[in-house]
């Protein structure tokens, strides 16, 4: 039995045509992240020292849930952030300074201070945790040293918290 | 020799559905996903690295075909992961944030540059592993929710 020229061109065209397959693969994998909440902080009640009588100091703890300093923060739930504070030295009246010392902080899961309360001394760098609902609320007090010859006025100062992951 | 013809024709037409990536010696590239690279939890604004070595988090994937032969790596890569309502993330590949392990072992890489083809060969095993890293880097308003990018392995036997 002859093999004919058909069959054999088509036994060298499957041979070729192996040879000639690209010897290529690949595979895919897949990258993930999943960003959480970003961080939200307002400004929600100023410290306020009210009435201040020249030589009299006049402190406000930060417990003082009316005249303490609060911070409203909200971001991914019960995640450890970092609080750090640019806390003035003086107060202002034109010219006229008062100088304003001794913070002292607050933070709890809640407006009231009735939940996961913990008092701290604000500074460069407090490690917290915001809460099973990604809130927290800080609280900060200080005292003004008013002297005894102090000027009459309106004293005031910006107090800075920035909180991050 | 009609019915021969039409066997060889036969032969023909099986011969090209094979699989195509068939060695000298009869063994199939074989490349596999085996673990995507994974960020976890990104926060707006804070960089995140996956290093190669992250037994966890690195991406991995294998390689199988003829012992000692020359294979040629390539990558491609994504520049950003998609995110939800078309929000994107940048992701970054440096030169060290792939490797190449004979061993198949994480612990045991030899380093290289994702964005550059690597050329290596395969051990007496004929088998490999490819792991690689990145970085995330999220921005401060970046928006929330589940971010995800696909990355290739193209493995090339080389003549």
């Amino acid at each position: 039995m002859r093999i004919s020229k058909l069959s054999l061109a088509v036994l060298a065209l499957v041979i070729s045509a192996s040879a000639a397959q690209a010897q290529t693969n690949n595979a895919s994998i897949t990258a993930t992240a999943t960003v959480q909440t970003p961080i939200n902080v307002i400004g929600a009640q100023a410290l306020n020292f009210g009435n201040v009588f020249p030589g009299v100091n006049k402190p406000v703890a930060a417990t003082d849930l009316t005249n303490a300093g609060r911070f409203d923060v909200a971001g991914q739930a019960s995640t450890p952030v970092t609080l750090s504070f640019t806390l003035p030295a003086t107060l202002s009246s034109g010219a006229n300074t008062m100088p304003i010392d001794t913070y002292t902080g607050m933070r709890a899961d809640d407006a009231g201070q009735t939940v996961g309360t913990v008092l701290f001394s604000p500074g460069a760098s407090n490690a917290a945790t915001l809460s099973a609902t990604g809130t927290m609320f800080v609280w900060v007090g200080a005292r003004v040293v008013p002297a005894t010859n102090q000027a009459q006025g309106v004293y005031t100062a910006s107090v800075t918290m920035t909180v991050v992951y | 020799m009609k019915t021969l013809s039409w066997s060889v024709i036969g032969m023909a037409l099986l011969g090209a559905a094979l699989p195509p990536v068939v060695g000298a010696q009869g063994k199939p590239l074989n490349v596999t996903g085996v673990r995507g690279l994974t960020f976890g939890a990104v926060f707006p604004g804070v960089p995140r690295v996956i290093s190669r070595t992250d037994p966890a988090n690195a991406g991995q994937v294998d390689i199988g075909y003829a012992k000692f032969s020359p294979i040629l790596l390539t990558f491609t890569l994504p520049s950003a992961m998609a995110g939800p309502a078309g929000a994107t993330m940048p992701l970054v590949f440096g030169a060290s944030d792939a490797g190449y392990s004979s061993p198949e072992t994480i612990t045991s890489q030899v380093g290289f540059d994702p964005r550059v083809p690597f050329a290596t060969a395969l051990d007496k095993n004929g088998r490999a592993a490819v792991f690689i890293g990145g970085r995330a880097q999220p921005a401060p308003s970046q928006r929330a929710g589940a971010y995800t990018a696909t990355i290739t392995l193209t493995v090339t036997v080389l003549p």
